[in-house]
């Protein structure tokens, strides 16, 4: 079998400047066979298959091309472990990494451990690092592993860096845990080897762990802190780093970070790539980061392990509120403002028309008052009602006066509507919240019954509990958080006098909505909750 | 610090050369932490450049200019007479300023506590380096390694063993002004002596194998600099190669062959030999490193300046052209970064060249020969600095500005400058081939009036068709 030079690209009449292959040498497949250098990088020609080398077809100085035969090739049915090779010196491939200090030690032989051999795999030298912590376990006793899985995650103030394992074969004990130091030469964990060990790839920017029973650690050689980044980067095209519009500081980033400049999209005038656009590119390659998520995964945790437990299904309402305050929460930049308002004359109007409400069968809850009072202050400020279009270019003001109310029921938070609060007098508020909220307990609501809000309000005050910081009804920009009313000192003409207090937080969307805004709101909700009486006004 | 003969040091880094670039190596390393040893074959840092090239020569370039413009000045109304030369009080103020350099060096050194060994230093095992002192021999070990061991003049075979046969080291020693001297390389460091040398009152001929004067850069900049040195010089001989210099008791005779070699053999005073500089790779025992050398004595590395032995890294001449100390320094700091576990790259477009002459020649990036020999697509904007009011109030006429610039990005991609201060004026040149600038940008940054370095903003302007002290007709619509 013929393996010949792969697609160049743009070059041809590549100089071989190292054969590391001999006739009769065993490879596996991506052995290395061949080094080629251009003037712009040099890289190596790796094994198409697995086999022996029976003739050699190239050697140091001639010129290939793509398609160029390099040798042919005995080819293995399966693979037989190769010798391990030195790697040779990567030179531009190398990129991400670069070599650790003092690395003159040959990379470790493989220790051809025979079947169900027990092997130890160490933490590697660390270099000037010492008791590191362990923040990932990645293995279990029992699970079978591949040569260069990694197992465990160390993370020191600098780096984060995953050991991986040096042998295949299946775990039968480990001897460390999540919050553990760990130093250079401590067992992770012992394996029982494979019969036919993976071959050993020397390692080129991973750490490599050593096997105890035949090997100290070689002196000098330090494994390379590994970043997510360096993991995830290819190796740099240079002649696209070359070209790519970039002052030489951003191209210094870029090599500190491994970036291949050449994919980078400038966001600069005429299309020059920013540092930001090099942190940017970062970013995205971390992001899809094989666990399909936008955000760092909160780390999973085997709670059986720690006693009994039981598992229940989220409601539906659970199902469907959960994304959306997650969405609002990482999309609106939250602000919350905290008040108290007096309302001592607005509990006295209360209590004075509870007979009348009872009269026409309502229940005259504090939230009325609140629902009213925030109708007036919502007619004074039109952006507390208002909306980013979806473009982000403009706001878009609704002019009608629906209220949503959060309403806590066995199945969850639901947001009924009150619709157009502001022809209501508070005998109609008080009827709308509680018919909705009967709806709302009883699972009945109507999907209308549930659209169209402009504003919000959240009242944990039948609950108890001072202030909160509610999460905004997002499009919406700004949710009113009500906590429960306590009698308070306040200070008033020299004395101190018991007033009745309602904590109010006002959370916002910061896009649309400054602070000075928003503290306006919350003294002017203050001053109307204040004249309570004011607020009966009308009512029939 | 120099450590006593016999002894064994260890080292995390060792560089061998204290010239621009190794002393650079060493000082960035120390200041990242690691231990380092210095090695040096001579007794003071800073290498060629310091002691035996660049300043040196400067100051007496300097010299040169001001004899030069005082005696241009005679025509202008204000006459010094000739000059009177004391050759020793020259030399020793060329020695001065060579001294307080290296003594600065030396200063640093200690400043940054590193430790320097001096005596000529080979490679004795991958790990190991052998020092030969006056007294002996010790040895350094150490984890990392940063050859700097640089070039020296080439020797033309065939030529007499006579103290009257120069290198640039004994040219720059100005032993005594000869009446006539033959510089034979027509290559930047020919031209400087040859330009030092006749502004002392030496009768200079240069004699060039190739069909130029320094052949790398554009044509069209050399020609300023050959008008005048033609004007001045006994000869300028090109296409022309010497075959033979006999001694005899009144001087050197040389023998020509070639295009413009005069019929008869011609007598010198002296000769200096400046065909070039032959990288160091031979001379330090790199086999037993394990580090390969080519047959021209380089030594080949990647962009992280590391050698085929992966703990051993090469900078400056002795990895190849140009042979510039501005290019060993940059390729020093990267070497020394690396080593000490940084992620750095010799990531430079571009290296300026300067040749030091009068007028001055200074180029960098692509030039235009090159754009044309490998076919890129460039426009081109030039200022001649006879429409300078800055050049002309300088005396001088002659030099102009050449901008080009990537035909489709509108980038800048090379340049190349002849006058006066040429060599100072490139470097924002070389800044703004950095910075992607393109001719817009360069044009419409504010240049100081009157200086030189409108020049290149002139230069600019005349690409974006903005300039206003020049006319130049349109240029034809679609082209």
């Amino acid at each position: 079998m013929e393996v010949v030079v792969p697609d160049l690209g743009d070059f041809s009449d590549v100089e071989v400047v190292e054969v590391l292959v001999g006739v009769g040498d065993t490879v596996a497949k991506e052995d290395s066979l061949i080094v080629l250098e251009t003037d712009k990088a040099s890289l190596e020609v790796p094994a198409t298959h697995a086999g022996q080398v029976t003739e050699l077809k190239v050697s140091v100085g001639d010129q290939v091309s793509s398609g160029d035969v390099i040798l042919l090739l005995d080819a293995a049915e399966t693979a037989e472990p190769a010798e391990p090779r030195e790697a040779p010196a990567a030179e531009v491939s190398a990129a991400p990494a670069g070599d650790a200090i003092g690395d003159t030690a040959p990379p470790p032989e493989s220790a051809a451990p025979r079947a169900t051999e027990r092997v130890d795999v160490l933490v590697p030298d660390l270099g000037d690092f010492s008791d590191v912590e362990v923040v990932e376990v990645l293995v279990k006793v029992g699970d079978a592993i591949q040569a260069e899985a990694p197992l465990i995650v160390l993370e020191t103030d600098k780096a984060s860096m995953e050991v991986p394992s040096t042998h295949a074969g299946t775990i039968s004990a480990i001897d460390v845990a999540v919050g553990d130091r760990v130093s250079g030469g401590d067992r992770v964990l012992e394996l029982e080897a494979a019969a036919a060990p993976e071959r050993l790839k020397a390692p080129e920017s991973a750490p490599g762990s050593r096997v105890s029973a035949e090997q100290k650690p070689a002196a000098g050689r330090s494994p390379q802190p590994r970043s997510q980044i360096a993991r995830q980067t290819a190796p740099v095209d240079e002649h696209g780093f070359r070209q790519a519009h970039a002052s030489p500081s951003v191209r210094k980033l870029a090599r500190e970070l491994g970036v291949d400049l050449g994919a980078v999209t400038g966001s600069g005038v005429k299309g020059r790539v920013t540092a930001d656009d090099v942190k940017a590119f970062v970013k995205q390659i971390m992001l899809s980061d094989g666990r399909g998520m936008a955000l760092p995964a909160v780390p999973e945790v085997d709670f059986a392990s720690f006693g009994p437990i039981e598992t229940r299904p989220l409601t539906r309402i659970q199902k469907i509120s959960g994304p959306r305050l997650q969405a609002s929460w990482l999309n609106l930049p939250h602000v919350t403002q905290h008040d108290v308002a007096d309302i001592t004359e607005l509990e006295e109007a209360r209590q004075e028309l509870k007979e009348r409400a009872a009269e026409r069968n309502l229940r005259l809850t504090p939230l009325a008052f609140v629902v009213r009072v925030c109708v007036r202050a919502l007619e004074e400020f039109p952006l507390f009602r208002s909306s980013l279009s979806p473009d982000g270019e403009s706001l878009i003001v609704k002019n009608y006066f629906h209220i949503g109310f959060a309403a806590d029921t066995p199945n969850g938070l639901v947001v009924p509507v009150i619709k157009d609060a502001d022809q209501l007098d508070i005998f109609g508020i008080a009827q709308a919240l509680g018919a909705l909220s009967e709806k709302a307990r009883s699972g009945r609501l109507s999907p209308k019954d549930i659209q169209g809000a402009v504003f919000t309000i959240s009242s944990l005050g039948g609950i108890g509990g001072t202030f909160f910081t509610p999460i905004v009804n997002a499009p919406e920009v700004a949710i009113l958080g009500v906590s429960r009313s306590q009698m308070q000192p306040v200070y008033e003409g020299g004395v101190f006098v018991p007033r009745l207090m309602l904590p109010l937080s006002l959370s916002y969307d910061h896009r649309v909505i400054d602070g000075a805004l928003a503290v306006r709101f919350t003294t002017r909700l203050g001053q109307l909750l204040g004249r309570g009486r004011e607020l009966t006004e009308g009512a029939r | 610090m120099s450590d006593a003969p016999g002894e064994e040091l260890r080292t995390n880094l060792l560089v061998l050369g204290a010239g621009p670039g190794g002393y650079s190596a060493a000082f960035r390393a120390a200041d990242l932490g690691l231990d380092v040893v210095l090695v040096e074959r001579s007794p003071q840092l800073g290498g060629v450049c310091l002691n035996i090239g660049c300043i040196p020569s400067k100051a007496l370039l300097h010299a040169a200019r001001v004899i030069e413009e005082a005696s241009e000045m005679a025509e202008r109304g204000i006459s010094f007479g000739k000059p009177d030369i004391d050759i020793t009080r020259l030399r020793d103020w060329k020695n001065q300023v060579v001294g307080r350099l290296t003594n600065g060096l030396s200063t640093m050194a200690k400043q940054r506590k590193l430790r320097v060994v001096h005596g000529v230093g080979r490679f004795v095992s991958p790990h190991e380096l052998a020092v030969e002192h006056d007294g002996g021999r010790s040895t350094v070990a150490f984890e990392q390694c940063v050859i700097a061991a640089g070039s020296e003049p080439v020797v033309l075979p065939g030529l007499p063993d006579d103290s009257r046969v120069l290198d640039s080291t004994d040219a720059l020693e100005l032993e005594a002004l000869p009446e006539s001297l033959l510089v034979i390389g027509g290559g930047i460091i020919g031209l400087e002596m040859a330009t030092v040398y006749d502004a002392l009152g030496v009768e200079v001929s240069v004699v060039e194998l190739t069909k130029t004067l320094i052949p790398a850069c554009d044509r069209d900049l050399i020609r300023p600099l050959q008008k005048r040195l033609e004007a001045r010089y006994e000869a300028i001989m090109l296409g022309t190669r010497v075959t033979g210099v006999t001694t005899g008791d009144d001087g050197l005779i040389v023998r020509f062959e070639g295009e413009q070699a005069p019929a008869a053999p011609r007598r010198y005073d002296r000769v200096l030999v400046a065909v070039g500089r032959r990288a160091n790779g031979d001379l330090i025992g790199a086999d037993a490193a394990g580090v390969e050398v080519s047959e021209r004595g380089l030594i080949r590395v990647d962009r992280q300046m590391r050698t085929n032995v992966p703990h051993i890294f090469a900078i400056g001449d002795i990895v190849g052209e140009p042979m510039l100390a501005h290019k060993a320094s940059h390729e020093g700091k990267v070497a020394a970064e690396v080593a000490a576990g940084e992620k750095s790259y010799f990531d430079a477009r571009v290296i300026p060249s300067v040749a030091y002459t009068d007028p001055e020649v200074a180029w960098v990036g692509v030039t235009e020969q090159q754009a044309k020999s490998e076919n890129v697509a460039f426009v081109k904007g030039t200022f001649p600095w006879s429409a300078s009011g800055r050049s002309l109030s300088l005396g001088r006429s002659d030099g102009f500005t050449k901008l080009l610039f990537d035909k489709d990005s509108r980038r800048l991609i090379g340049a190349g400058i002849v006058g006066i201060n040429a060599g100072d004026l490139i470097a924002e040149v070389a800044l703004a081939i950095e910075m992607g600038s393109d001719a817009a940008d360069i044009g419409l940054t504010v240049h100081p009036h009157p200086t030189l370095s409108e020049t290149v903003a002139f230069a600019a302007e005349a690409v974006e068709g903005t300039i206003t002290d020049l006319y130049l007709p349109k240029p034809r619509s679609g082209g």
